[in-house]
């Protein structure tokens, strides 16, 4: 089977990548009051055009490319920025969309955001920009590029705009993914390098590199290479230390962005080039990854149960449900790709929710303490209502987006076995406890002194933030075939191409 | 030889070949001569810009020189030495734009500076176009000596008389060591041309073993490998800021070139000896520099170290002994001369103010003070630390694809744990820079528009190399076919 790529005349993903850009320009020499206005416009046009482009996207051919371009970087090489997106990489380009525009409406009122705006918006839209390129890039390097810029602006978000000890985190989330994502680099160039001996040329074509082959030894020090980097950036156990601190100190928008967009960037390149690149050595890895994927549900969960703090305790929630991602990826086959894929656009909204939720709290009681925060969502119903929907969505209730994620990975683990489904039973069992506990925490225990506590409800920008996220979270919910539809195809030719080699 | 045939060796029509070289010649002996005759007040008028035009004209030559091989074939102008005179000239005019003021805010104004950095100007040009070894010499001790002299310049300062000193001692052993091996080369093979030397079917073959280490080893010492760097750091902290960016960027560019140039051959004849003896001088230096950065409190330091490394990898994509090692060689020296220029640069313009001296607790919250500026300087760290779109990262990349092409597995290691340690420190420079409050408000009265406009350039071209590295990167790569087709 041919990859098919689908040009229009509109350059749309460039266009897509460049609105974020100009408008951060217009912010940076225009008066600081039109900042939030500019922002909002840029992720709101952005988010109209994506919708756009999903309309215009044919969900019964996704293994095609859609809105294909190229421009050369360098000739000789073969490196050149290609761009397109097929069924995966258009979910992950609606999430992106989708997610930006909820950080901006949530940071419009956000007390912590109250010096330096023009930066922060900034930093907010080019990592918009560039995370589409992350997503919607078919040459590795360029991938690579945008992989690594990402890291950037985020850099800046926590180390300024962060908590108390924003730098310390800002110093480790840059080390960890920056000397891990250096393996990556090496990984690419060793399989272009690879190219060259087999084709007499360089190529860092994704298309092109599917025609190498390798020995199997090799195939698996390649398939490490990308693993570190990735596993970093995912994260997987015992790969996920630098996560909780730049989580948990992070700005609400800023832990929203990196929960909910910049972890995915992990598990898509995990399913993208370790498993399409190298599905060889994936195959005969495979037990082992996703039992490192069930262990990271579990020990992030019981991790999870312990934290003090509340967006620590998100953020650990997040190692979980990636351990949930990873494991169904790496049963390899169709329903665990379906299942790994719906899981990351479900966390997408689940912990971009949580992480508000966290910082709405905050707001009000300035403290991230779970003791403190006992029963403080009494006097505000529809915060309260708000809470309930997330958790329950995260814990995987039917009817919740997490659901299906959670019920396909069972259902593709049973396929392998019943000690792999039990595996991931015990998980998740772990992972409904701590939501639980959560919810226990807010609702159920009482405090003394929050009788006295007026709290005003929550309302405005924010609220609208959390309408953002909580309507694609019952769609996922109770039309998940609506997004199924979306790479159902991409699937069937992305199975059909690892199983067969 | 009869000195008929050394006059018959130049040809006339062949002059326009080293059209660029004779400009900054006759240039450098005008400013030698203006020097002798002119009033002190009349030189701060006349010499910068004179220099500076003169530069210009050597610039705009360029597209009449013809390549070829000249003067008996000691001299060669092919597309490699080309590019490199073209970057030098460029470097040298944003150089030249921090000189006059620099100086002067000294009370230090010599009208040597500008003959003297035009030899050196001169010699690096030389060295870049040539594969005899007398030539090569010639080059080396134009541009060495200048190169100490500009190091003392500031009388009064005790560590540039201390820097100066130590690099004229290392660079003479090391240029005695050169000298010494060439001397080895020419038993070896009776001749002097490195292509003749290395590709000579010679019976002593220990003769050219012995020659050739020793030559390598005072190249070593000359770009600041470890184990022979330790003149380096003393002598870039001593030196002008202004000096010590163009030795980090000319200098260096120049004196990597030669080494460039015998790699094919040497590759052929002992490939083994060499990935394995370049490839562990490689990992030493980088891992050197860069754990040696961390611990720096003054700013020329960091970067002076910060340049080891980066000789570090230099050395292992020459180690690679590949086409694509060549390039990206090639490539990532050229701009690591304007990140380094830049660098040094920044750091000249804010010595302007009376209070700063160089530690790096003063970066804190430089961005209050001067958000351009600060911006510029990130850029450029950035670049040195090699994340994307930069050049630094264009470089880092061909380096390593050079690596895994020849599969030096341990190499790319040490560059993955050596490229992590250098995020340490420059990226505590630019916490400091952005997320820390400043300690007191610094300003910088005296600006001049040419300092603005070059590092406006040197940063946007950091960028702008790095996202379009087509630009030069046609000439470098068929600069680079050109090396490994003289094989043939």
């Amino acid at each position: 089977m041919k990859i098919e790529a689908i040009i229009y005349n509109i350059p749309y993903i460039s266009i897509s990548m460049l609105i974020p850009v100009i408008f951060s320009l217009l912010i940076a020499f225009t008066k600081e009051a039109y900042t939030k206005h500019l922002a909002l416009i840029s992720v709101s046009a952005n988010f109209l055009l994506s919708l756009y482009m999903a309309i215009l996207f044919d969900t019964s051919n996704s293994q095609s490319l859609y809105f294909y371009e190229s421009y050369t970087i360098i000739d000789e090489l073969n490196i050149s920025l290609t761009l397109g997106l097929d069924g995966l990489s258009m979910l992950m380009f609606l999430l992106t969309t989708l997610v930006s525009l909820v950080a901006v409406v949530w940071s419009l009122r956000d007390k912590q955001i109250n010096l330096r705006l023009k930066e922060y918006y900034i930093a907010f839209l080019l990592t918009e920009s560039f995370l589409i390129g992350v997503f919607a890039s078919w040459d590795l390097i360029a991938f690579y590029v945008f992989y690594e810029l990402t890291l950037v602006p985020m850099f800046f978000v926590i180390g300024i705009w962060g908590y108390k000890l924003r730098l310390y985190s800002a110093y480790k989330f840059f080390i960890y993914i920056f000397v891990s994502s250096l393996f990556l680099l090496a990984g690419i160039v060793s399989t272009a390098s690879q190219h060259y001996k087999k084709f007499g040329e360089f190529s860092f074509n994704y298309f092109d590199l599917l025609n190498n082959e390798y020995s199997l030894p090799f195939e698996i020090f390649l398939f490490f290479l990308f693993f570190i980097a990735f596993a970093v950036k995912t994260p997987i156990v015992p790969f996920h230390t630098w996560l909780p601190d730049a989580h948990g100190e992070a700005p609400t928008a800023g832990s929203v962005v990196l929960a909910a967009i910049l972890l995915k960037m992990g598990t898509y390149a995990l399913l993208r080039f370790n498993i399409g690149l190298l599905p060889e050595a994936s195959k005969f890895l495979f037990p082992y990854l996703a039992i490192l994927g069930i262990i990271s549900i579990a020990y992030a969960s019981w991790m999870t149960i312990v934290q003090k703090n509340i967006k620590r305790f998100v953020a650990y929630s997040s190692v979980s449900h990636m351990g949930f991602v990873v494991a169904s990826m790496f049963f390899l086959n169709k329903i665990g790709f379906k299942a790994s894929v719906i899981e990351m656009f479900a966390h997408g909204l689940t912990s971009a929710s949580l992480f508000m939720i966290a910082g709405f709290v905050y707001n009000r009681l300035h403290t991230f303490n779970m003791d403190n925060l006992k029963g403080s969502v009494k006097f505000m119903p529809l915060f309260a209502i708000i809470v309930a929907i997330t958790g329950f969505a995260s814990m995987g209730l039917p009817g919740g987006s997490s659901f299906w994620g959670k019920f396909l990975t069972l259902m593709s683990a049973r396929e392998h076995g019943m000690e792999l489904a039990i595996g991931v039973l015990v998980g998740g069992f772990f992972s409904a406890v701590y939501v639980l506990y959560m919810l226990k925490t807010l609702f159920l225990d009482v405090k003394e002194e929050s009788v006295l506590i007026h709290f005003k409800d929550i309302r405005g920008a924010k609220l609208l933030a959390f309408i953002g996220v909580i309507i694609p979270i019952f769609m996922v919910g109770f039309l998940p075939f609506i997004f199924f539809g979306f790479y159902e195809r991409f699937l069937d030719f992305f199975t059909s191409n690892i199983l067969n080699r | 030889m009869g000195i008929e045939r050394l006059v018959g060796a130049v040809e006339i029509g062949k002059l326009s070949s080293v059209l660029p070289e004779l400009i900054i010649f006759t240039l450098a002996f005008i400013l030698f001569a203006l020097d002798l005759f002119l009033k002190p007040s009349q030189k701060k008028a006349i010499l910068p810009p004179l220099t500076a035009g003169g530069y210009i004209i050597a610039l705009l030559s360029f597209p009449l020189v013809e390549t070829g091989i000249n003067f008996g074939g000691t001299y060669v102008v092919d597309k490699l030495s080309l590019i490199i005179k073209v970057f030098a000239i460029l470097i040298a005019l944003t150089v030249l734009a921090f000189s006059r003021i620099y100086f002067s805010e000294r009370k230090s104004f010599y009208g040597e500076y500008y003959y003297i950095i035009t030899f050196t100007l001169l010699g690096a040009m030389i060295l870049a176009s040539s594969y005899n070894l007398i030539v090569v010499y010639v080059a080396l001790e134009l541009v060495s000596v200048g190169f100490y002299i500009l190091t003392a310049l500031l009388r009064g300062s005790f560590i540039s008389k201390e820097g100066a000193f130590k690099y004229l001692i290392f660079g003479g052993i090391s240029i005695a060591l050169a000298s010494y091996g060439a001397v080895f080369m020419y038993i070896y093979s009776g001749s002097v041309d490195l292509r003749e030397i290395l590709t000579h079917k010679g019976e002593d073959l220990h003769y050219l073993i012995l020659g050739l280490v020793f030559f390598m080893i005072g190249f070593a010492a000359k770009v600041g490998a470890v184990p022979f760097h330790f003149w380096l750091p003393d002598a870039y902290e001593g030196a002008p800021t202004p000096v010590t960016a163009f030795m980090a960027s000319v200098g260096k560019m120049a004196f990597f070139i030669p080494v460039i140039r015998v790699m094919p051959y040497i590759s052929e004849t002992f490939h083994l000896p060499w990935v394995l003896t370049v490839g562990a001088i490689a990992g030493i230096t980088m891992l050197y520099g860069n754990v040696v950065a961390l611990v720096q409190k003054n700013i020329k330091r960091l970067l002076s170290y910060s340049s080891v490394a980066h000789s570090g990898y230099f050395l292992a994509g020459i180690a690679s002994a590949s086409l694509i090692g060549v390039k990206a060689v090639v490539y990532f020296l050229i701009v690591y001369a304007i990140i380094s220029a830049g660098a040094f640069l920044t750091v000249a313009y804010l010595e302007k103010n009376k209070d700063w001296s160089n530690r790096i607790q003063e970066f804190s919250g430089l961005r209050f003070n001067f958000p351009y500026l600060a911006f510029g300087f990130m850029v450029l760290l950035l670049a040195m630390l090699g994340v994307p779109p930069t050049v630094g990262f264009v470089g880092k990349a061909l380096v390593f694809t050079s690596l895994s092409f020849s599969s030096l597995w341990v190499v790319i290691l040490i560059m993955i744990i050596a490229t992590g340690i250098s995020t340490g420190y420059y990226l505590r420079l630019i916490v400091l820079m952005y997320m820390k409050d400043r300690e007191k408000t610094i300003s910088v009265e005296n600006k001049s528009i040419y300092e603005v406009i070059s590092l406006i350039l040197l940063s946007a071209s950091a960028v702008l190399l790095g996202v379009l590295p087509s630009i030069v990167w046609r000439f470098i790569s068929e600069s680079g076919d050109i090396l490994f087709k003289g094989l043939k």
